[in-house]
């Protein structure tokens, strides 16, 4: 049924360009030949959609433009979707699958760092590349690392880090980590603890609510008995959005900042004004004021009508790099080469200048400090930038989680 | 400081049993009554927080949104029931979770088409914004709404199934419904409004979820696991079995999240093994 389907869009599409006397070349080639496929075994359902959304967002735009450029190689990209539900177990057999029956050598669009060390593991038997856009765990890229691994997005642990480097010049001297009960959430509140206490400062209290917490009723109080003076937080989407509102509810954000390891736009549409004032890192805050960047945000707004958030622009700049990868590795079946084309290169991203490191295929980036504050311009709270860390300074020693 | 804390738990603990006897007494009266184990009946939750959010944008009145919302979801539920689960009543179990499982993924990824995958915030009125001094501890005006709500349901529930005849027929149907068939009952018509009724009890708990969760997919996924284990407690098919066990769930994850927070989820799960290893068929439930 689906290679009948795939052969009757084959011939329809070499018909179409057979009948376009007009077409270019390239374009005919481009046609002609094996696409190179990206796999994402990602969570499009359930409470982490958001997130799988954005990276299919990214996909869909890089798509529509690398392909009407004539592809890479002559080759043009094309993504299949498999939805995980955000489960590693499931995200393990769909990644399988995307392996074995549609033969991609690409992996990316992972959702959860738990998903991702699961379908990670399996890379180096399967020999395809597993770039991460999304990840923050920091094993990712530490004891649970392999060459078949890329992690084009900032880090757990180096947004932990730009946001102490930050609060470390702030006059707030106690401070409540609230981490969800999973690897990323663990691995940031660590993080932040080390760095926290490493300048001279006291982590109060620290808390792990489980993912899928509706009520925070209870971390509330606990963070109020603290008396911190801030809170850290590394919850995922949608548990942020309930806990902001209710912290709200509370009246806790009378007393206590709030900062959060990922300052999110789906946040800051789904809790509204509430946030205003809230503070944390952002792996890609849509506002950073460079020409590419701003070029970006409009030919994104143009093709999904919103504003692009943190996934969003990731997942956009790991494509656009894997394609300037494939084109200098001059093949995309050749999984060892691209591998070695890839380390140590550079890659001019949206945000800033980006260096895949080759000790630990961790992409060193600008971090960024952002407020949510409210701006006429747009319909929603945007996050402000409010400092910017060079890369050498928020990305830690190689395999380790340990900062210079 | 700390019995203010405890009151504040005390609060906490009822405003989340509410929300949770308004899902999980849908699920125990349908299977009491139509002998379905329910997997897509969070959805209808969330469809009550979705359908709400709507409405309380074109009505801008959260009230008139809690009186419209239950009837709307409560028809849909009404419609599926005559129109999918009805024809399998008699068919092993197996039938009943892959139709209801289905149905809950069905309607899931409807509601995520049309409304996309940002969650939507809702305001409670405004009288109910803002916090109150409860015994030294300051608490969110919402969730005093929410144990009011519950428990208004709760004693509604109760008096129509026992003082009314209607709900005489309800349980007739309960205890042996071929005989009410016989009798010259419409069977039918009971089981599908008696579905209807708890989906309309789930949206109410949706609806009114919606300002302290904002209204997101998932959500109905998140709260049936926690009502299953409220029915478990309570016992399949008992209203007051439905109340306690949302009140012991409830506290189990208050303060399970405060002192344990890392274990909060295996300690709703202890209470629930202790409680089934002295009485099966939970604290409310009849022996089978």
């Amino acid at each position: 049924m689906s290679t009948t389907r795939r052969e009757f869009l084959t011939v329809a599409a070499a018909g179409g360009i057979g009948v376009t006397l007009g077409a270019p070349v390239f374009l005919r080639r481009a046609a002609a030949a094996e696409p190179i496929k990206v796999g994402l075994p990602s969570a499009l359902s359930g409470s982490n959609a958001q997130y799988g959304t954005q990276a299919k967002r990214a996909c869909e735009l890089f798509g529509k433009e690398i392909n009407a450029k004539g592809g890479v190689l002559g080759r043009p990209f094309q993504f299949i979707y498999e939805d995980t539900g955000g489960d590693p177990a499931t995200a393990v057999r769909k990644a399988q699958k995307l392996v074995e029956k549609d033969d991609v050598k690409f992996l990316t669009g992972t959702v959860l760092s738990s998903e991702a060390l699961a379908v990670s593991a399996k890379c180096p038997e399967w020999k395809v590349i597993l770039m991460s856009t999304i990840n923050g765990a920091g094993q990712l890229t530490t004891t649970a690392w392999h060459r078949y691994f890329f992690r084009v997005n900032t880090s757990g642990p180096m947004g932990a880090r730009a946001v102490s480097l930050y609060l470390a010049e702030s006059p707030m001297k106690r401070f409540f980590a609230l981490g969800s009960d999973y690897a990323w959430g663990r691995d940031s509140v660590g993080s932040f603890d080390k760095q926290i206490t490493a300048a001279k400062k006291d982590v109060v209290g620290k808390d792990y609510p489980p993912v899928g917490t509706k009520d925070f009723a209870s971390y509330i109080a606990k963070i109020r008995q603290s008396r911190a003076e801030a809170c850290y937080m590394a919850l995922p989407g949608q548990d942020a959005t309930i806990f902001f509102k209710q912290a709200s509810q509370f009246g806790l954000t009378r007393e206590v900042k709030l900062v959060t390891e990922i300052l999110e736009l789906e946040n800051l549409k789904a809790v509204g004004e509430a946030m205003t004032g809230t503070i944390g890192s952002s792996r890609y805050p849509f506002t950073v004021d460079t020409p590419k960047n701003r070029d970006f945000v409009k030919r994104f707004h143009a093709m999904h009508g919103i504003y692009p958030d943190m996934f969003d622009g990731e997942t956009y700049e790991g494509l656009e790099w894997l394609a300037q990868t494939i084109q200098k590795a001059g093949t995309a079946d050749d999984v060892e080469k691209v591998i070695e084309a890839w380390e140590d290169s550079t890659y001019e991203g949206l945000e800033g200048p980006f260096f895949m490191r080759k000790c630990d295929h961790q992409a060193v980036q600008p971090g960024f400090v952002v407020e949510a504050a409210k701006d006429p311009k747009y319909p929603h709270l945007i996050p402000k930038i409010l400092a910017t860390y060079p890369g050498d300074k928020v990305t830690p020693k190689c395999r380790t989680e340990d900062f210079a | 400081m700390s019995s203010s804390i405890l009151v504040e738990q005390l609060f906490d603990a009822a405003a989340l049993a509410a929300l949770l006897f308004l899902v999980s007494v849908g699920l125990s009266l349908v299977f009491g009554i139509l002998r379905v184990v329910n997997f897509a009946h969070g959805i209808f939750y969330m469809l009550g927080a979705y359908v709400g959010s709507t409405l309380v944008r074109l009505t801008g009145s959260f009230w008139l949104t809690l009186i419209l919302a239950p009837p709307i979801v409560g028809l849909i539920g009404a419609a599926l029931e005559s129109s999918t689960l009805r024809f399998i009543y008699r068919r092993p179990p197996i039938y009943q979770l892959l139709l209801t499982f289905g149905l809950a993924m069905i309607l899931e990824e409807s509601v995520r088409v049309l409304y996309g995958v940002t969650a939507r915030s809702v305001d409670p009125p405004v009288f109910f914004q803002g916090t109150v001094e409860l015994a030294g501890a300051v608490y969110p005006r919402y969730r005093l709404f929410l144990i009011a709500a519950g428990s208004a349901v709760g004693l509604a529930l109760w008096l129509f199934l026992t003082r009314t005849r209607a709900g005489l027929l309800v349980r007739a149907v309960a205890q042996n419904s071929e005989m009410v068939g016989c009798l010259g009952g419409d069977v039918r018509r009971v089981r599908t409004a008696v579905f209807g009724l708890a989906c309309a009890l789930a949206a109410f708990g949706g609806a009114c979820a919606a300002p302290m969760t904002t209204a997101y997919l998932g959500m109905g996924i998140n709260v049936i696991v926690d009502a299953f284990v409220v029915v478990v407690v309570g016992g399949l098919g008992s209203i007051v079995g439905s109340m306690v066990g949302s009140l012991i769930v409830g506290a189990a994850q208050t303060w399970g999240g405060f002192y344990v927070s890392e274990a909060a989820m295996a300690i709703m799960y202890a209470v629930m093994a202790a409680i089934l290893l002295f009485r099966p068929w939970g604290l409310f439930g009849e022996e089978e």
